[in-house]
């Protein structure tokens, strides 16, 4: 008995006497792709607690909040097209392993004011370390093509960096709203959250949430997938009946 | 209305499908061609990922050929001994073509490929054909009657071995330039997305000298049953038939070439074939000047491999 008291002791005084924890929330944990999927807009939102245990009753901020949606990972590939002999084509490209298919980060203030460049670099924050720590080329490529794959990618709208996303709503409870593009790619999403205080990032939360094909489009995705000689025969059969009704319909 | 397809991975407007399907449905019920040569760019000019694109438009060309082939047959106006072996080369041909199709799009050069066989043949047969057809417009105003070939003249190539009588054709020719016929359209047709019923059909009457009524349905047939074999063989091969796609632009086309069909009453034949020249030269000149201008973003990106690899 003793000795749990003195471990619990022990725990109490190693945790600092200020420390805040993040209960967030994402609200909903499941996109579904129906036929008429137009995109959609997640809000996560979050509080910012005093940690179980921890003596102080409040939290006392500024705080900033900074978060990043990970969408599926996907194996890319980044081309340039050079002119040879008067024709424009593919000459030159690397590969990106595991990229994110979809990246948004979020915040309540510029990210420069939030904290310094070090540290964003080492959460790998930013849009353009995506590409950085995902390249399978030489540092030169990987620079070069993955500052064109980034811009690329927030061409499409499925990288974004929104410095006004997160809303603080009182000093310690925000929300933050993603939007999802009608081509968001399918798949496990992660929004992870980054608590930051003075510059130093103090707590830090995951959730995930999924887009997934349901009913209809789920069925023919997968069947594509999982029996595709099957869908093949299916689709020419459609085909053959399309046109034969067609014809009968209208006589010709 | 968005509708989502679920194998190209976007949504897209319902009524622009069906629109353009419509509205290639028109021109081929017209021109009496698949259409393929001009849905393929249109989807790949709006947004379609081309390998789903070229994959989707040969479902589409089944369905536009299917009506036709089966009112010709009805006729009678089909080769089924000719169209067997044009047939059984020209799926010989679309295996050629979709390992190239899936070789060319891991290397990333589909798209220059696309472009460049659109440019060429395009471009090839359109002056051909342009040119055919303002020699018998000019003719006809000149007052001239125009007398066809004899379709009994040969040719060095259909005295070469392995002689057989195609009866309904009337032809006793060799079946090495029929079957290389049918490798090339094979393996062209599923390269490019295309029937190939615009090659097949001039290649038919001037190559093999085939009797003008057999064809137009001879043609037809072999495009159904080699548009069908490549759709099998780019669902199992690259998985990019989206047959939400396929059925908008079936719908589309169906109807729409009913009324193209009707519309082609009111034109001569040799009109119709300047226009249809045109028409296919303008799709070379755009695919041309995509080659040949500098693009707008030198940079692209593809996914590669399987998507949704976590």
């Amino acid at each position: 008995m003793r000795r749990l008291l003195l471990a619990l002791a022990m725990v109490l005084a190693a945790s600092p006497a200020w420390a805040e924890r993040l209960v967030t929330q994402v609200s909903q944990d499941e996109v579904s792709i129906t036929s008429s999927f137009a995109g959609q807009t997640l809000t996560l939102f979050g509080a910012i607690e005093p940690e179980v245990g921890a003596e102080q009753r409040f939290v006392e901020g500024p705080y900033h909040v900074i978060i990043t949606v990970t969408g599926p990972l996907q194996n890319r590939v980044a081309r340039r097209k050079t002119n040879q002999f008067g024709i424009w084509l593919n000459t030159s490209q690397a590969e990106f392993e595991r990229f994110p298919s979809f990246y948004q980060v979020l915040s309540d203030a510029p990210l420069s004011n939030i904290t310094d460049p070090i540290t964003l670099a080492e959460k790998e924050i930013p849009l353009e370390n995506q590409a950085r720590y995902t390249a399978k080329a030489g540092w030169w490529d990987a620079t070069v093509f993955g500052g064109e794959l980034t811009r690329l990618m927030q061409q499409k709208g499925m990288f974004k960096l929104n410095e006004n996303g997160v809303v603080f709503r009182s000093d310690t409870f925000y929300f933050a709203q993603v939007a999802l593009p009608s081509d968001a790619p399918p798949g496990p999403y992660l929004a992870h959250t980054y608590l930051i205080k003075d510059g130093q990032v103090i707590a830090e939360k995951s959730d995930g949430f999924s887009v997934r094909k349901i009913g209809f489009e789920r069925f023919l995705g997968q069947s594509a997938r999982t029996q595709p000689l099957l869908y093949g025969l299916v689709c020419v059969a459609l085909a053959l009946f399309t046109g034969w009704l067609g014809g009968v319909v209208f006589k010709r | 209305m968005q509708v989502y397809l679920p194998i190209a991975e976007l949504s897209m407007n319902l009524f622009f499908l069906v629109g353009i399907g419509g509205a290639v449905g028109f021109l081929s019920g017209l021109f009496g061609v698949g259409g393929g040569f001009l849905l393929t760019p249109l989807l790949i000019f709006s947004g379609v990922p081309s390998s789903v694109a070229v994959a989707s438009v040969t479902g589409q060309v089944v369905a536009a050929s299917t009506s036709g082939a089966l009112s010709y047959y009805r006729r009678g106006q089909i080769d089924l001994h000719m169209a067997l072996y044009l047939v059984l080369s020209g799926v010989l041909g679309a295996f050629g073509g979709v390992a190239t199709f899936q070789v060319l799009r891991a290397a990333g050069q589909l798209d220059l490929v696309i472009s460049l066989g659109f440019l060429i043949l395009l471009g090839f047969v359109g002056t051909l054909m342009l040119i055919e057809a303002a020699r018998a417009i000019m003719k006809r105003r000149a007052g001239i009657v125009v007398r066809e070939k004899l379709p009994n003249q040969h040719n060095w190539f259909h005295g070469l071995p392995w002689r057989v009588r195609f009866k309904k054709s009337r032809l006793y020719i060799s079946v090495i330039p029929v079957l290389a016929l049918g490798v090339a359209i094979g393996f062209v047709g599923s390269l490019l997305g295309i029937g190939g019923g615009f090659i097949l059909v001039p290649a038919l009457v001037y190559i093999l000298r085939m009797p003008g009524n057999m064809v137009i349905g001879t043609s037809l047939l072999q495009v159904v049953a080699m548009m069908a074999a490549t759709t099998i063989l780019h669902a199992v091969s690259s998985q990019s038939v989206d047959i939400l796609l396929a059925f908008c632009l079936m719908v589309g086309g169906t109807v729409g070439a009913q009324f193209g069909a009707s519309a082609g009453k009111y034109l001569r034949g040799e009109q119709l074939r300047a226009l249809l020249a045109i028409l296919v030269l303008a799709v070379a000149i755009r695919f041309g000047i995509s080659l040949v201008m500098t693009p707008g973003d030198v940079y692209s990106t593809a996914v590669i491999g399987a998507s949704g690899v976590i």
